[in-house]
């Protein structure tokens, strides 16, 4: 009835790939502060660089998850992982300075309780379910970390929740020369930021469909690792694209348009690199051709 | 009166942008054969039946189209922020969505089919050429409805949820609705044709999907002919419904019985659906008859 | 959406140790909030809410792939995406009641029942296909009578499937899972917006009406988020597909009601911390 599920054996080991996802994710994070240190938005663009790692990493652990065969499909872990990722991400953006570390230790914490729930209390009895559900929560909330800093050039929670500034004038008491005075007040607004506009869901679900989609797409018996993790960064290109044209609403002109020339350059390139390896690995690469028969009965 | 009859005229515009969005998303997934069906379409190399027929590889239609649905709305809300005239930024944001969607589309295919390499499958890459500009064509129309829709909601009957978030909610809903009614009619009634009408397929008949068409080699186009004309509209009035009647009994009954009419009217629409459902499964039941009495019962 | 079948190699019955683990954690979580200061009425709404989203999704019939094909019962798409589908469209008119009422029981009612407008629409449209454009008569594979219509279904299953179509049980279940994750979705959603709305104006030194559209922006995230965790958690309990509350599978219900509300209980605790003033 089925697809048969492999997990491809890659060059690169799962540990391999979790470090650099890690380690990149949270470097480029951490980079957009850049633009709080140099008064300039234009390091934006490393948020969604290092968005695309959490996700490169991501692919991977879901194809482990997903060879145990869970009944719902590879999306519906996807969906698990952005759903807790966002719980995590939004409340680790509190803690100022150390907001990512802060999300990626949350993350963990819930991934770890859902893959308890999910393995112990409903009996799934699958032996990587907690370890990869933790992983994969870790991955929602950097990568949506990572795309909310890409997209208002911060990732604490004020810049987030806070669109602009609107100045209300209130009529004080006249002065002593009768001379009109007025109290003016700074007001934040909140319906314009990305959390308060719920943009943040756009985010959610770019990434949620983005982290299922590579090995979702690659799935089946000639499956090979470097082409579902080149897919996985064409995705994480694309998601970003959408993130950079977004930005516009909240960065200046400049950096902004950095935002969508660097993820353009890296969807191009990284899109035709899959195309690619799927010419190498696919059975034959036809154009107008009819059907080959090989031997089903009609 | 006056907001009332301002909302009815909404409510009505937005059943009517739901209706086509239902049946262009159905129309869309059928040609580009996404969702549950399509696990057919890539059982048929396996069990030796190899095919011209897209395997769009997305995940299932309820999350790709709230996908889809939400990165127009959210496009569309950043640039209103920047001042761009609503229509020209709903547009905007639709374009971008399709743009998503034509790019994942085209993964999905060569991912899948390339990954088929045992079973002899080949990559036929003027499917993608030839196909991608209808679905996308299809997709749009589906996106840019729904979230014209979403943003009437907003701004006309003043839902409390921004933009973006009701592009997800009505695109979670259209692709569930479109998915529920149209699937087993492309599923089942399009691609085995060749099993017999007024049946399930039986199992051993899986993976044995028809591949050729009256003249030449079927192409997806033709599903998408076949489909338009029941699985389409069907699934256009399933959305529509439930987007209009779910704001009809909102707008006009919400303020009577102290808060609680559109409760009450919300209750026995349901209650009306059940007895329609129940008289369409009795119907089915005594026109077509047991299977063990008559084996040739339906026609 | 389950291109790929296989069985899940989970097994039946309660694991005492994992639920008792559970439950902990449940208590922790509880105690873990009272102990920050806040008010535990709000976490309670979340874990209730959770659990109803849980238990809904067993209700709801779907078949996945083998349905499109009318090889098997039930609507022919993924439990969870469909499950969200119906409990987001409550979401949205629970959401709308409390904008216009400001009354919690309209709230929840209307969330009710527009998760069950939403499911009775689309099931019934389900049936039409199937006996309209397809002509196949509803039968269930699981059960040899519909419990509520007294209907046999044996001789109405079509040779070398395990039936097709929406039975009226099935199509029951639907309805009342539709309003069953209507209602949790909407209380998780309102036990949240009571949080926010009266922290974030405290923590943000705003005043309420301005931070208002955050705090139901804020909700409605969570909402979906809690909404997604607790139907993907159902839909590996039943593993992909059920026929509806007379398929066997529904037994398992309890441990997904326990792992949700487990679930719910802490990541209602972690959604809190928005409103912990942390001083940065």
């Amino acid at each position: 009835m089925s697809v048969k599920m492999e997990a491809s054996a890659g060059k690169l080991s799962e540990n391999t790939l979790m470090i650099y996802g890690i380690v990149v994710a949270l470097v480029g994070t951490y980079l957009t502060y850049l633009n709080a240190v140099t008064g300039i938005a234009v390091f934006s663009f490393f948020g969604g660089i290092g968005a695309i790692a959490a996700l490169w990493w991501g692919s991977d652990t879901i194809k482990h998850l997903c060879s145990y065969g869970l009944g719902t499909g590879v999306p519906s872990a996807g969906m698990v992982a952005f759903g807790a990722g966002a719980i995590a991400m939004i409340a680790g953006t509190k803690f100022g300075l150390a907001s990512p570390i802060v999300t990626l230790v949350l993350a963990a914490i819930i991934g770890a309780v859902i893959g308890y729930c999910a393995n112990n209390i409903i009996n799934m009895n699958i032996p990587v379910m907690i370890f990869s559900l933790m992983k994969l929560s870790i991955v929602g909330a950097l990568t949506m970390l990572g795309f909310a800093a890409m997209c208002t050039g911060t990732f604490m929670f004020n810049g987030l929740v806070i669109g602009g500034m609107t100045l209300s004038m209130e009529p004080a008491e006249a002065a002593a020369g009768g001379a009109q005075t007025f109290m003016v007040t700074v007001l934040p607004e909140f319906a314009s930021s990305l959390i308060g506009g719920a943009a943040l869901t756009v985010i959610f679900f770019l990434g949620a469909i983005a982290l299922q989609h590579p090995f979702n797409a690659c799935l089946g018996p000639n499956e090979s690792q470097d082409r579902t993790l080149m897919l996985a960064i064409e995705v994480g290109f694309l998601s970003m694209f959408v993130v950079a044209v977004m930005s516009y609403a909240f960065l200046d002109i400049i950096s902004a348009t950095v935002g969508v020339v660097v993820s353009l350059i890296g969807w191009v390139y990284s899109y035709k690199q899959y195309i690619a390896l799927s010419k190498r690995d696919a059975y034959a690469w036809l154009d107008a051709k009819p059907i080959i028969e090989v031997g089903g009965n009609e | 009166m006056e907001e009332i009859v301002l909302g009815i005229g909404i409510t009505a515009l937005a059943g009517a942008f739901a209706t086509v969005a239902g049946a262009a998303e159905d129309t869309e997934s059928d040609i580009g054969s996404q969702g549950d069906p399509n696990s057919q379409v890539q059982l048929a190399p396996q069990m030796g039946y190899i095919h011209r027929i897209f395997n769009k590889a997305i995940s299932g239609e309820p999350p790709a189209y709230g996908a889809w649905c939400a990165i127009g709305a959210g496009v569309a809300w950043a640039l209103m922020r920047i001042n761009f005239n609503p229509a020209l930024a709903i547009i905007l944001g639709s374009v971008i969505a399709v743009f998503v969607q034509g790019v994942y589309c085209t993964s999905g295919y060569l991912g899948r089919t390339a990954s088929l390499a045992k079973f002899q499958q080949p990559v036929y890459i003027d499917i993608i050429k030839s196909l991608l500009s209808v679905t996308m064509a299809h997709a749009f129309v589906a996106i840019f409805c729904t979230v014209a829709m979403c943003h009437l909601m907003a701004t006309a009957l003043h839902h409390p949820f921004a933009l973006p978030l009701l592009g997800l909610v009505w695109g979670i809903a259209l692709g569930a609705a479109g998915s529920a009614t149209g699937n087993p009619f492309y599923g089942k009634e399009r691609q085995y044709q060749n099993q017999k009408f007024g049946a399930g397929v039986p199992i051993s008949a899986s993976g044995n999907i028809v591949r050729y068409a009256e003249a030449g080699q079927r192409s997806s186009l033709d599903n998408g002919w076949f489909t338009t004309k029941f699985a389409g509209p069907a699934s256009g009035i399933c959305f529509g419904l439930i987007v209009f009647l779910e704001l009809w009994r909102t707008v006009l009954f919400e303020k009577t019985v102290a808060g609680w009419g559109a409760i009450i009217v919300g209750v026995i629409l349901i209650l009306i659906f059940t007895f329609i459902d129940r008289w369409i499964e009795v119907w089915g039941r005594k026109t077509y008859g047991p299977y063990t009495a008559a084996e040739e019962a339906s026609s | 959406m389950s291109a790929l079948g296989g069985a899940a190699a989970g097994g039946e019955g309660i694991n005492p140790t994992g639920t008792l683990v559970g439950i902990v954690i449940l208590l922790v979580s509880i105690a873990a909030t009272y102990a920050l200061g806040f008010s535990i009425i709000p976490l309670i709404g979340i874990i209730i809410g959770g659990a109803l989203v849980g238990f809904g999704v067993h209700f709801v019939p779907v078949g996945g792939a083998p349905a499109a094909m009318g090889q098997a019962p039930g609507i022919a798409t993924g439990v969870a995406m469909l499950a969200a589908g119906a409990g987001l469209a409550g979401l949205f008119g629970g959401a709308w009641a409390f904008e216009a009422t400001g009354d919690f029981a309209i709230a929840v009612a209307g969330g009710a029942v527009g998760g069950g407008l939403m499911m009775s629409i689309t099931c019934m449209m389900v049936n039409a296909t199937y006996v309209f454009a397809m002509g196949i008569p509803a039968a269930s594979g699981k059960v040899a009578k519909d419990p509520i219509t007294g209907d046999t279904f044996p001789e109405y299953k079509s040779q070398g499937t395990e039936g097709h179509g929406l039975p009226f049980i099935s199509f029951f279940g639907g309805v009342i899972g539709g309003i069953v994750t209507g209602l949790g979705g909407t209380l998780i959603y309102l036990a949240l917006l009571g949080i926010y709305e009266t922290g974030l104006p405290v923590i943000m030194q705003a005043e309420t009406a301005a931070i208002q559209p955050l705090a139901i922006s804020l909700a409605g995230i969570f909402a979906i988020g809690f909404f997604l965790v607790n139907a993907v958690l159902a839909a590996y309990n039943i593993t992909g597909t059920i026929e509806g509350p007379h398929d066997p599978k529904f037994k398992r219900v309890p441990r997904a009601i326990i792992g949700c509300a487990v679930a719910s209980a802490f990541c209602g605790l972690i959604s809190m911390l928005i409103v912990l003033n942390t001083g940065m």
